[in-house]
């Protein structure tokens, strides 16, 4: 078998998330595939534009709805300039899933809170439906979720469908200046907001974080400050990757490769690696 | 362990017989390292027409290691085609010729089984058989060094210029011009099959491990590289000012990984000619600046120094970590090659010397 071959998969929806932010709906072309392929929360795949590249995504969509699979990825270079040309009826490949997992068994009885900036919310918003499907076995869930601007938040149809869940508390911020005179959530930089105006109780807490190295830096120590310790913080880190398999040498951090040992990882894990992330 | 006695002169009929056995044979040659005829011949291990003109045994180390003929510095592994606004993928069938390569030195031969630790199932479970084909259809014959030259330091790094690691048939010259032959594996052996006219009886032991131990005496040593590892263990450390300091003039070339026979690294991109393309994996190297940059234009090793702490941790520790294989093998290509003569040598002297010294002299703020 050949490890850099990828399932073949045809687009089935594409939703414009923000101008340049889409959503794919993918489904496998192989009905074997379609039938047995599964994953759990937090693992990625590599997906391509043929004649473009692969390119790494967290897979989007929540283990418990296998009708399809969904990715949601920005247009920052060459293949992900190649997926955002393609539509409805195309095809995509794609490999995975690889990496590890959210343990969500740990979670269980637990309140969570999920923390992400800007692009950051597809690999949370996986382990969202996950527990939101699963819904007794977890407690409270909380959702902090910011961007640059208005326009830049994905997933706004879903937020106001979480919005009216009796279970789930939604917090949502822009940065400053990127409020619309309509903006109903905060205005303020994610780990502000959740300190000043959420102030989580840390008790019996789990908090999921995404988003780029320097929020999840601010974040932690937020955290730190309300009193949450390192074993009740859970994050995922983006290094660049390209394999996905722990050969192509790219996405390490000393003897941690990401694509192998991540990327989930837990704070007291990451305080033993170098900081190189 | 079987043995015997092959005249060195008999080299260039040795690589006749193989190459009328129909397999490929690689060895070392003269070659001009560039298109042009002012171009100086260098030694470059080559596939081979007959056994003229072969360099087995002379000289140091060739150019270029065997890693180029297990992992390919651009080979397609996918091909695919646009037709009908529908993709079809197709596998690459590339043939692995049986290979004998022939006259690889020591140091050489110990890199296939780190390169193996990545590319074989062995990581994690993923088998890339791009890399485990072509081993399985090669057989190395190596020969042992009697010298080494001034970048050389496999003393250091726990081998021999006469080790048989990573080896099928071991060749060691002895002072009377004939080579003491070990026979290491099967493969090594349908070899010895093939040469069966050329060999003659037992080898004699004694004067081989004599004619190693000679040769050990020609390589220098650093004294206690064997601290290394602890000390790149300790996490402090990530943050030695020695780092800058030692890699301030690297340039990014690139050249040391290339070179390098244990350097793994490589990326995916697709070519394409109009409706047709091919997925390709190539070489890459941590040493350049947009190997880890992120999209977001934050990279975590956003200094040169930094991309070269990575190289030395790789060599030092990441591959006995993660691999559970040795990182360097001690060939010096990366010293003899580089443009800014920056010598890994250097790091691991200084290295060597702080893990040495007691930790009170080591917090004097005086000593540098
Ligand atoms: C585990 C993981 C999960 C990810 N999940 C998502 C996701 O869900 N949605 C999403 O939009 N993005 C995600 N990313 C980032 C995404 O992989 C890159 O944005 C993408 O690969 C860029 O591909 P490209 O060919 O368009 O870029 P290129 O043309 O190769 O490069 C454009 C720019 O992107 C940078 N870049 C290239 N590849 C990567 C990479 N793998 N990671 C980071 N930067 C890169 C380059 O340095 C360059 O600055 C994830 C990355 C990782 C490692
Ligand atoms: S490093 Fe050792 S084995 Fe390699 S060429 Fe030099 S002397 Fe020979
Ligand atoms: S790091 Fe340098 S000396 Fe060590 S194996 Fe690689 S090229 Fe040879
Ligand atoms: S160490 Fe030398 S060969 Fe390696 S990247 Fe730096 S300048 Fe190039
Ligand atoms: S992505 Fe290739 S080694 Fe991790």
């Amino acid at each position: 078998m050949n490890i850099y071959q990828p399932h073949l998969m045809t687009i089935n929806k594409v939703i414009q998330e923000t101008p340049d932010i889409k959503t794919f709906h993918l489904v496998f072309q192989d009905e074997e595939m379609r039938d047995n392929f599964r994953f759990k929360a937090g693992q990625f795949a590599e997906y391509s534009a043929f004649g473009h590249g692969e390119s790494t995504f967290c897979i989007a969509s929540s283990p418990t709805r296998m009708d399809h699979i969904e990715c949601c990825f920005r247009s920052v270079g060459k293949n992900t300039a190649g997926l955002f040309g393609l539509s409805e009826g195309d095809t995509v490949g794609f490999r995975g899933p690889y990496g590890n997992v959210f343990p969500l068994d740990k979670f269980k009885g637990k309140d969570l809170i999920f923390i992400a900036g800007g692009i950051a919310l597809p690999p949370l918003r996986s382990v969202i439906w996950n527990v939101l499907d699963k819904a007794e076995d977890f407690g409270h869930i909380s959702i902090v979720y910011g961007a640059r601007t208005v326009e830049d938040l994905v997933y706004k149809r879903e937020i106001e469908e979480w919005e009216q869940m009796p279970n789930v508390t939604v917090v949502k911020t822009v940065d400053p200046g990127g409020e619309t005179p309509e903006w109903k959530g905060h205005v303020g930089f994610v780990p502000h907001i959740l300190e000043n105006e959420f102030a989580p109780n840390p008790d019996n807490t789990i908090a999921l974080i995404c988003g780029p190295p320097i929020m999840i830096k601010f974040t932690f120590e937020a955290l730190d400050r309300l009193g949450f310790k390192q074993d009740q913080l859970i994050t995922t880190l983006e290094n660049r990757m390209k394999c996905g398999l722990g050969k192509c040498g790219r996405c390490n951090i000393g003897s941690t490769y990401v694509c192998l040992d991540g990327p989930v990882f837990w704070a007291e894990e990451l305080a033993k690696l170098p900081k190189e992330y | 362990m079987k043995t015997a006695t092959l005249q060195k002169s008999d080299i260039g009929k040795c690589l006749d017989l193989l190459i009328q056995s129909q397999k490929r044979v690689i060895a070392p040659q003269l070659r001009p390292r560039l298109d042009s005829p002012d171009a100086i011949d260098v030694l470059m291990l080559t596939p081979l027409e007959n056994g003229d003109n072969h360099q087995v045994g002379q000289g140091i180390l060739p150019l270029n290691g065997v890693k180029e003929f297990l992992f390919v510095k651009h080979e397609p592994i996918l091909a695919f085609e646009n037709k009908d606004n529908k993709v079809h993928i197709k596998e690459v069938h590339h043939k692995y010729p049986e290979t004998i390569i022939f006259g690889v030195r020591p140091c050489d031969a110990a890199s296939i089984a780190s390169q193996n630790a990545v590319f074989s199932s062995d990581n994690a479970g993923y088998n890339d058989q791009f890399f485990t084909k072509r081993l399985e259809n090669t057989t190395i014959v190596t020969y042992s060094c009697t010298t080494g030259d001034q970048s050389c330091f496999c003393t250091s790094v726990g081998l021999e210029p006469d080790s048989d690691r990573g080896s099928d048939l071991h060749l060691t010259e002895l002072p009377d011009n004939t080579l003491h032959v070990e026979i290491k594996t099967p493969a090594g052996e349908r070899v010895a099959n093939i040469l069966a006219p050329l060999l003659q009886g037992e080898g004699d032991q004694a004067a081989r491990d004599t004619a190693g131990k000679e040769a050990h005496k020609n390589v220098s040593r650093i004294r206690n590289s064997h601290l290394i590892k602890a000390w790149l263990d300790d996490q402090s450390n990530f943050d030695d000012e020695m780092w800058e300091r030692l890699g301030e003039k690297c340039i990014g070339c690139g050249a040391c990984t290339f070179m390098c026979p244990t350097c793994h690294c490589f990326d995916i991109v697709d070519e394409t000619r109009g409706s047709k393309g091919y997925r390709i994996k190539f070489w890459d190297s941590c040493q350049f600046d947009h190997f880890t940059l992120h999209s977001s234009g934050h990279n975590p090793r956003d200094k040169q120094y930094k991309r070269y702490r990575n190289r030395f941790t790789c060599k030092f520790k990441i591959y006995q970590d993660k691999f559970n294989a040795q990182g360097c093998v001690g060939c010096g290509r990366c010293i003899r090659d580089c443009p800014v003569n920056l010598d890994i040598t250097e790091y691991m002297k200084e290295v060597d010397l702080k893990a040495s010294l007691p930790n009170a002299l080591r917090q004097d703020p005086d000593f540098e």
